[in-house]
């Protein structure tokens, strides 16, 4: 993802603006990383450069 | 498959589709005619497209549609395996777009941003109802005042269906060596799916039956 995703996404529970942590990146392409909610506290990780914004309750587990 | 929570079977869903994405993502080549028509008609109505959302994009076949009538164009879908697909299919297709893995009854998504969009093949994966009506709340909801959106659901009036009233079902997904996958369906009685749409915070501009499937133009209600 680009980091000008952070203008159109935000927090699936609360809908709060989220914050941006990176881990690697190639370019302008945010690699992996993860994104926290400053408002519930809730974290969400950037996995081959696609946010994963499904709230908690649907990836508590390891998807195939 | 458990029946129970829409936490449970969401997560179901989006195992389903995770595990069944390359292959499913090979079917899935064309868009839709009647999601042509539908983006021809935006391209008319608003002059040029704008921002642009595809909710279930699956494999991207049809965010690569909206990407290439000029919109800037976010895909979202539950499974990471399938938007894996969809940004595989924008490289070598060179056509722009966002991915976003997302519940669409609980979408991370701000308000008000897209003028277009399309929900295809979606809804009818999501469960109980109440899940189906907050997705269609949560599209008002990222929607402009003056955006629109086509929405469509398999129905009672496939062939392959005897019933007349809106049903669950699981339809099994064969892949290459016959292994079946299942996936949960409500199929939706017209009747049904006008009275959910009712139910949201969405308005229809029109709505009609085309090869077995329901398709709904709506607006947000102001």
């Amino acid at each position: 993802m680009k980091e000008s995703l952070l203008d159109i996404i935000c927090c699936p529970i609360d809908k709060h603006d989220l914050e941006l942590e990176v881990d690697e990146k190639d370019g302008d392409e945010i690699i992996s990383g993860t994104l926290t909610c400053p408002e519930c506290g809730e974290t969400y990780p950037i996995e081959d450069g696609i946010p994963n914004l499904l709230p908690p309750d649907m990836r508590d587990e390891v998807t195939a | 498959m458990k029946e129970g929570t829409d936490g449970t079977a969401d997560r179901s869903v989006r195992e389903t589709y995770d595990h069944i994405a390359e292959h499913f993502a090979t079917t899935r080549e064309y868009p839709w005619p009647e999601v042509r028509s539908f983006v021809a008609a935006e391209v008319d109505r608003l002059g040029e497209l704008d921002n642009a959302i595809d909710l279930g994009c699956g494999n991207g076949r049809h965010t690569q549609l909206l990407a290439e009538n000029g919109a800037s164009v976010v895909g979202a879908d539950v499974s990471h395996g399938l938007l894996k697909e969809g940004q595989k299919r924008a490289s070598e297709r060179e056509f722009i777009a966002r991915w976003v893995c997302a519940d669409a009854s609980r979408l991370p998504l701000r308000s008000d941003q897209f003028t277009t969009g399309v929900y295809v093949a979606t809804i009818h994966h999501l469960r109980p109802r109440s899940a189906r009506i907050a997705s269609l709340d949560e599209l008002a909801r990222v929607l402009t005042t003056d955006g629109q959106a086509l929405v469509s659901t398999w129905s009672t009036e496939h062939d392959r269906f005897d019933e007349t009233e809106g049903f669950d079902t699981l339809v099994d997904w064969t892949l290459p060596g016959g292994r079946t996958v299942p996936r949960y369906y409500h199929i939706y009685d017209p009747d049904e799916f006008q009275s959910d749409l009712d139910k949201s915070a969405l308005d229809t501009v029109k709505m009609e039956i085309s090869s077995g499937n329901c398709y709904a133009v709506v607006e947000p209600q102001l």
